[in-house]
C-alpha cells in the first residue's frame, strides 16, 4: 500500500511538472529581439553580388525575403513560395505559385514578379512567367536548379525603384547600411504573423563586444566565435550550432607552376596540425578535413587524409628545387585568423617552409572562411570553387562517385589545402524561444518568441 | 708714439690684462665648479635610473608573483596535475592574467618547458620554450633581462619567473615587461634627461636598434655609435658626450650601461643610454662668459677714459718741458714752462726753467767772452797785419832822416828809393785794410740756376797758368766732374770765389808741387764738391779752427780766406769739412743743396719786383722759363 502510494505521488508530480512545463513553453507575441552580428552588410538586396555571402546576409535575407523552394538537411527540396513543381528531363521546370502571398508593400505575389526577381538575380537564366506558373528552361539539363533556387540569393523580391518588398515574416522598418537594421512583424504573412513585434539588429559587432551586449542584457541574440562555444557551454548560456557549413582553407592566388611549387605545397598541407590547432585555438569546435566539403554532406570526407607527417613535409621539401617563401594573407578583423596563420606558419618552418602570416594584401596564399551556401553537395561545391576563384566542375551525373572525382581534380590543383569545417553558433537569452538555425545556417526567427518576465 | 699714447696704451693693457686675467679665473673656476657638479648631478641621475630599472624589475617580480598565486593559475596547475591532463582549455589564460597585470609577455610552462599557454606568441602552445633550461632555476631570483622570441621578431623585457607545485607536477609562470619606447617614456626621469636603449644585435651598430622615447627630433643616431661599440668591446660603463650639431648647447652627456640576460656566459642584451643635455649647464656658462665679457669690456672702456683723463693730466707737464726743450734746441733760450704742483713733474719743470735762465746767461757771458776773444784776435790780426808794413815804413823814413843829415848828396836817390818802398808798404797797408773791409761786407747770395761743373771748370781754367807758372813747382790739376750733376740754385759768383779761395788754399799747401783735384758728385738732393791737395795736410786742432775768421795757419795768410768760404757755403744752405792727416793732403768737401725751393721764392720775388722794373722782369722771365724746362 505504501508502496502504491509512492508511485501515485510520483506520477501526480510529474503530471504537475508536466503542465506548468506547457505553461512556460507557451507562445507569446510581442516584444523586440536584439540581435548583433559581425557582418556588415551595405545592401539587403538578395541578388546584390557585391554583398560577399555570409551566415549573416543569409540570416537578414530569410527575416525579409522568402524562396521559391528550401533544401532540408539531407538536401530535399520543400516548397515554400512554390507550393508544386514539375519537370521534364531537367531541361524544362515549371513551378506552380503559391495563391494568397503578399509582398510587404500590400501587393500580390504572382509569377510575373517571381521571373522578374529570378531574371533580375540570374541575366544568363530564361524565366518566364505563364499563369500562375514560372516557367525556367535551359539548353542543358539542370540538375541543381532547386538547390540553386534555394539559395538565398534567388529569394523572390520585389524592387520598386530603391525600396525592396519581401513576402518573409519581418519587414523593413529602418536601414542604415552596415550599422543598423530594424524589422518589424508583417501581419499579413502568408505563414501567419510572427510572435515577434520586430527585430533590432547592431551590424559590425566584434566577438567579444557581441558576448559583452548579451551578458549586459543588450543583446538576446549574438554570434560565437568557433573558439568561443565550448566556453558559452560551460557556462550555461543557449548556444545553437550549426553543422559544420563554413570551410577553413589555405587558398593560393594561382595554380602551382612547377612540380617543384606543388611539392612545397603538399608539404605545407602536410605539416600542418590540424588536430592540436582545431584542440587548442578552436577549442575543440569543428571538424578537421582534408576535403572541401564535410563528411555528413559528401560522405567521403574520411578518406582525405588530416593528420600531420612533419618526416613527409620535409622529404617533400627535400626533394625541390627551389625555397619556398611565401607570404599568407588572413583577415585580421579576427584574432582568431591570426593566431591560425601563425600556429601554421610555426607548422611550416618546422618543415622547412617560410610562411610570413601577414594581414595586408598581397599574399601569395590566404586563410580563407567559406561559407558553403548549400547543403546540397554539389551546389556547396560549385559556388565554394567560385568563391575560391577556381572554374565549375562539369559532371554528367551527380552520383557520389563523380562528386569525389570532381572534389580530388580541384585538390590536385594545389590551390586550396582544407584545415577546418566549423559551425556556425550563436548564444541566445534563455527567454527567446522557439528559434532554430536553417540548414544554411541562417535563423529561423519566424516562430520565435520572447517570454517576458513572471510579475 | 707719444708719451700720453704710450701712457694710455699702458694703463688699458694693464686693465684689459686685470679684467682678462680675472675673467678667465672665473670662467675656470665656475666651470670647473659646474663640471662637478654636472658630473654628480649625472652620477645622482644615473643612480636614479638604476633605482627606477630595479624598481621596474621588483614590479615586473611582484606581478609575476601575483599571477603564480593567483587562483586561475593554480587551478590550472592542480588540473594539470591530473592524469589524463588537458590544457587546451588554457590556452588563452596567458593572455587574459597579461592583461589583468598589466605585463606584455606572459608564459604559462610545464614542468618540461613546453608551452602551455603564451600571451605573446599565443600559436606556440605545445612547443618547447627554448630558453627553458636556463630559466628553470631562477624561480627565486629578481628580475633579469631577457630576449624574447617573437613571431617575426625578437623583443628585449625584463622578465622574472615563479613555480607553482601542485603534487610532482609544476607549472612554471615566466612574465615580463617589454623594454620599449613606453617603458623608457614611462620611467620617472628629471627634465633634460632621457634614456635609450641599444638592442645589442650584429656585429656593428644600426640605428633600427636603438630605441628613443624621446620627441622625436631627428637626431642621427650614427654618433652614439662611438659610445656603444666602446662598451661593445670593453664591457663596462662608459660615460662620453656627443655633439649633435656645431652648438655646444645640442651637447649630450651619455652614461651607457652595458645590459646582461642570464645564462652562463651573460649575453650583452643591450646597453642602456642615459642622456643628460649640457644645454643649462652651456647656457649658464655662456651667461657668464658674456658677463664677464660685458663687464671686462665696459672695465676696459672706462679703464680707457680714466687713463686717458690721467695720461693727459700727468703729460700735460711733460708736453710742455718737451715743446720748451725743443725751442731751447731751436734756439729760443727764453722758453720757459709753467709750473703747477709740487711733484716730481713741477720739480722738473722748475729745474728746466732754472737749466734755460742759467743757459742764456752762460749764453751771453760765452758771447761776450767770444766777442772779447774776436776783438782780442781782431786786433791781433791787425797788431800783427799793420806791424808788418809800418815797420818798413819807419826804416824808410828813418833812413830818409838819416840819409837828409848824413849823406845830402845821395838824399835824392834814396828819397826817390825810399818812396817807392813807402809807396809799396802804403800800398799793402791799404790792402790788408781792403781785405778786411771785403770781409765785412760780404754781399747776400743771388740765388740763380748754376751748373755746378760749369763753375768748376771756370775756376780751374783761371788757375791753369798759375798752376804751372815758372818759379814754382809745377802743381798737376786733375778734375773729375759727375756729368750727373744737375743745376742748382746758388750764387755763381759767391760759389766761383769760394771754390776760387779754396784752390788758393790747396796751392798754398804744396809748395813743392803736388796734384791738385777738383770734382763734383751728385747726392740725394745735394751737390758734393771736393777740393784736395797733396798737401802738407792740417793736425787736428788746425782743422778744428781752420774755419775761425782771421786763424790762419800760413805765416802771410790774414785767416779770412776759408772764413769767406764757410760764410758763402752757409749762406747757399750747404756744409763745408775737411779731411786731412798732416803729411797727406787736406780735402774740404762742400755740400749743397739744389736748393731750387729757394730759386722759385727768389724768381717769386723777382717777379713782384718786376712790375716795377721792365729789365728785371724780363731776366725773371727767362730763369723762370730755366727752372721750369728742368
Amino acid at each position: 500500500m505504501k508502496h502504491i502510494a509512492w508511485q501515485w505521488l510520483a506520477i501526480s508530480s510529474v503530471l504537475i511538472a508536466a503542465l506548468a512545463a506547457s505553461a512556460e513553453t507557451r507562445p507569446q507575441y510581442g516584444g523586440t529581439l536584439h540581435v548583433s552580428m559581425l557582418d556588415a552588410p551595405l545592401s539587403l538586396d538578395p541578388a546584390d553580388r557585391a554583398t560577399p555571402d555570409s551566415f549573416g546576409r543569409r540570416s537578414l535575407t530569410e527575416l525579409i525575403f522568402e524562396t521559391l523552394v528550401s533544401v532540408d538537411k539531407s538536401g530535399r527540396a520543400t516548397p515554400v513560395l512554390a507550393d508544386s513543381w514539375q519537370t521534364r528531363g531537367g531541361r524544362r521546370w515549371q513551378f506552380r505559385i503559391r495563391h494568397n502571398v503578399w509582398f510587404h508593400d500590400g501587393s500580390p505575389l504572382t509569377a510575373e514578379s517571381v521571373a522578374a526577381s529570378l531574371r533580375f538575380a540570374n541575366p544568363a537564366w530564361n524565366v518566364t512567367a505563364d499563369r500562375d506558373s514560372v516557367i525556367v528552361e535551359s539548353d542543358l539539363a539542370e540538375q541543381n536548379l532547386l538547390a540553386d533556387l534555394a539559395l538565398s540569393r534567388n529569394a523572390i523580391a520585389k524592387r520598386d525603384s530603391d525600396k525592396l518588398s519581401g513576402t518573409g515574416p519581418f519587414h523593413i522598418v529602418d536601414w542604415q547600411p552596415g550599422k543598423e537594421l530594424a524589422l518589424g512583424a508583417e501581419e499579413n504573412c502568408w505563414r501567419g504573423r510572427p510572435f515577434l513585434d520586430g527585430i533590432e539588429i547592431e551590424m559590425g559587432r566584434g566577438f567579444h563586444d557581441q558576448m559583452t551586449a548579451l551578458q549586459l542584457g543588450k543583446a538576446d541574440l549574438i554570434e560565437v566565435a568557433p573558439e568561443q562555444t565550448r566556453r558559452v557551454s560551460q557556462q550555461g548560456q543557449v548556444l545553437v550550432s550549426s553543422a559544420p557549413m563554413e570551410l577553413l582553407a589555405l587558398v593560393f592566388g594561382q595554380d602551382g607552376s612547377s612540380p617543384d611549387e606543388k611539392s612545397l605545397r603538399e608539404a605545407l598541407g602536410w605539416s600542418v596540425e590540424r588536430g592540436s590547432m582545431r584542440d587548442v585555438l578552436l577549442q575543440g569546435t569543428g571538424q578537421a578535413t582534408g576535403s572541401i566539403l564535410p563528411g555528413w554532406m559528401s560522405g567521403y570526407g574520411f578518406v582525405f587524409p588530416t593528420t600531420a607527417d612533419l618526416a613527409r613535409a620535409r622529404s617533400l621539401r627535400d626533394q625541390t628545387h627551389v625555397s619556398a617563401n611565401w607570404k599568407l594573407g588572413y583577415d585580421g578583423s579576427d584574432p582568431m585568423n591570426r593566431l591560425l596563420a601563425e600556429r601554421i606558419s610555426l607548422n611550416a618552418r618546422d618543415a622547412g617552409l617560410s610562411l610570413q602570416p601577414t594581414s595586408g594584401g598581397n599574399a601569395d596564399l590566404r586563410l580563407m572562411r567559406i561559407p558553403l551556401a548549400s547543403t546540397d553537395p554539389w551546389s556547396a561545391l560549385q559556388i565554394a570553387l567560385a568563391e575560391i576563384g577556381l572554374p565549375p566542375m562539369e559532371s554528367k551525373g551527380h552520383s557520389i562517385e563523380d562528386l569525389y572525382a570532381a572534389e580530388t581534380a580541384v585538390l590536385a590543383t594545389g590551390r586550396v589545402i582544407p584545415l577546418f569545417h566549423l559551425p556556425v553558433s550563436y548564444a541566445s537569452v534563455s527567454n527567446l524561444k522557439n528559434w532554430s538555425l536553417r540548414p544554411d545556417g541562417s535563423w529561423n526567427l519566424g516562430d520565435a518568441w520572447l517570454e517576458s518576465a513572471r510579475p | 708714439m707719444t708719451f700720453r699714447r704710450k701712457l694710455l696704451a699702458v694703463f688699458s693693457l694693464t686693465v684689459f690684462l686685470s679684467v682678462a686675467g680675472v675673467a678667465l679665473l672665473v670662467l675656470t673656476v665656475t666651470r670647473n665648479a659646474f663640471e662637478k657638479t654636472e658630473n654628480e648631478r649625472t652620477a645622482a641621475l644615473v643612480a636614479q635610473f638604476q633605482r627606477e630599472f630595479n624598481r621596474r624589475g621588483e614590479d615586473v617580480a611582484r606581478r609575476v608573483e601575483s599571477i603564480a598565486a593567483s587562483d586561475a593559475v593554480t587551478r590550472m596547475a592542480t588540473a594539470l596535475s591530473g592524469t589524463p591532463a588537458d590544457s587546451a582549455e588554457y590556452f588563452d589564460l596567458a593572455r587574459t592574467l597579461a592583461e589583468s597585470y598589466q605585463l606584455d609577455f606572459l608564459e604559462l610552462l610545464d614542468g618540461h618547458g613546453i608551452i602551455i599557454s603564451s600571451a605573446q606568441s599565443p600559436a606556440k602552445f605545445g612547443y618547447p620554450d627554448n630558453a627553458f633550461d636556463s630559466l628553470a632555476g631562477l624561480t627565486e631570483q629578481s628580475a633579469f633581462l631577457k630576449l624574447e622570441d617573437l613571431q617575426d621578431s625578437t623583443a628585449l623585457g625584463l622578465f622574472a619567473v615563479r613555480a607553482v607545485r601542485s603534487g610532482d607536477h609544476p607549472v612554471y609562470v615566466i612574465g615580463g615587461r617589454r623594454l620599449d619606447k613606453n617603458f623608457l617614456a614611462s620611467l620617472d626621469l628629471p627634465p633634460d634627461m632621457r634614456a635609450l636603449l641599444y638592442q645589442n644585435r650584429g656585429e656593428h651598430f644600426s640605428p633600427e636598434w636603438l630605441l628613443d622615447a624621446g620627441s622625436g627630433t631627428s637626431r642621427p643616431a650614427e654618433k652614439l655609435s662611438g659610445l656603444v661599440d666602446a662598451v661593445r668591446r670593453y664591457d663596462q660603463e662608459m660615460t662620453g658626450i656627443v655633439n649633435w650639431s656645431g652648438d655646444q648647447a645640442d651637447q649630450e652627456v651619455f652614461h651607457a650601461i652595458p645590459l646582461r640576460g642570464v645564462g652562463k656566459d651573460r649575453p650583452l642584451l643591450a646597453i642602456l643610454l642615459i642622456g643628460n643635455s649640457r644645454r643649462q649647464y652651456v647656457e649658464l656658462k655662456r651667461r657668464i662668459r658674456d658677463a664677464a665679457l660685458l663687464a671686462g669690456g665696459g672695465g676696459i672702456v672706462l679703464a680707457i677714459l680714466l687713463s686717458s683723463w690721467a695720461a693727459a693730466r700727468v703729460t700735460r707737464p711733460v708736453e710742455q718741458l718737451a715743446y720748451a726743450a725743443q725751442d731751447v734746441a731751436a734756439g729760443n733760450w727764453n722758453s720757459s714752462v709753467e709750473v703747477s704742483g709740487h711733484d716730481e713733474v713741477a720739480q722738473l719743470a722748475e729745474s728746466f726753467n732754472r737749466m734755460t735762465t742759467e743757459l742764456l746767461a752762460q749764453k751771453e757771458r760765452l758771447v761776450q767772452a767770444e766777442r772779447v776773444a774776436a776783438w782780442r784776435e781782431l786786433a791781433r790780426r791787425l797788431a800783427h797785419e799793420l806791424k808788418n808794413p809800418l815797420f818798413p815804413l819807419q826804416l824808410t823814413v828813418e833812413n830818409l832822416i838819416r840819409a837828409r843829415t848824413q849823406s845830402p848828396e845821395l838824399f835824392d836817390e834814396i828819397f826817390q828809393e825810399s818812396s817807392r818802398t813807402l809807396l809799396a808798404e802804403i800800398s799793402n797797408l791799404k790792402g790788408i785794410i781792403g781785405r778786411f773791409s771785403e770781409f765785412s761786407k760780404m754781399p747776400q747770395p743771388q740765388i740763380q740756376r748754376v751748373e755746378v761743373n760749369e763753375v768748376v771748370s771756370r775756376v780751374v781754367q783761371l788757375f791753369q797758368a798759375q798752376l804751372k807758372a815758372p818759379g814754382r813747382s809745377a802743381i798737376a790739376c786733375k778734375v773729375e766732374l759727375d756729368p750727373s750733376v744737375e743745376p742748382i740754385g746758388a750764387d755763381s759768383e759767391l760759389l766761383h770765389r769760394a771754390i776760387s779761395n779754396l784752390v788758393l788754399n790747396a796751392m798754398d799747401a804744396m809748395p813743392n808741387g803736388g796734384t791738385l783735384t777738383l770734382g763734383t758728385r751728385r747726392d740725394d738732393r745735394k751737390v758734393t764738391i771736393t777740393v784736395s791737395d797733396t798737401g802738407t795736410g792740417l793736425t787736428r786742432e788746425e782743422c778744428a779752427r781752420i774755419f775761425t775768421p782771421y786763424y790762419t795757419s800760413k805765416q802771410h795768410g790774414t785767416g779770412l780766406g776759408l772764413a769767406i768760404v764757410q760764410s758763402v757755403v752757409s749762406d747757399h744752405g750747404g756744409r763745408i769739412s775737411v779731411q786731412s792727416e798732416p803729411g797727406r793732403g787736406t780735402t774740404f768737401v762742400i755740400e749743397l743743396p739744389n736748393n731750387m725751393e729757394a730759386l722759385r721764392a727768389a724768381l717769386s720775388n723777382a717777379e713782384r719786383n718786376a712790375t716795377e722794373t721792365p729789365d728785371i722782369r724780363r731776366n725773371v722771365a727767362a730763369q723762370s722759363a730755366s727752372v721750369d724746362r728742368r
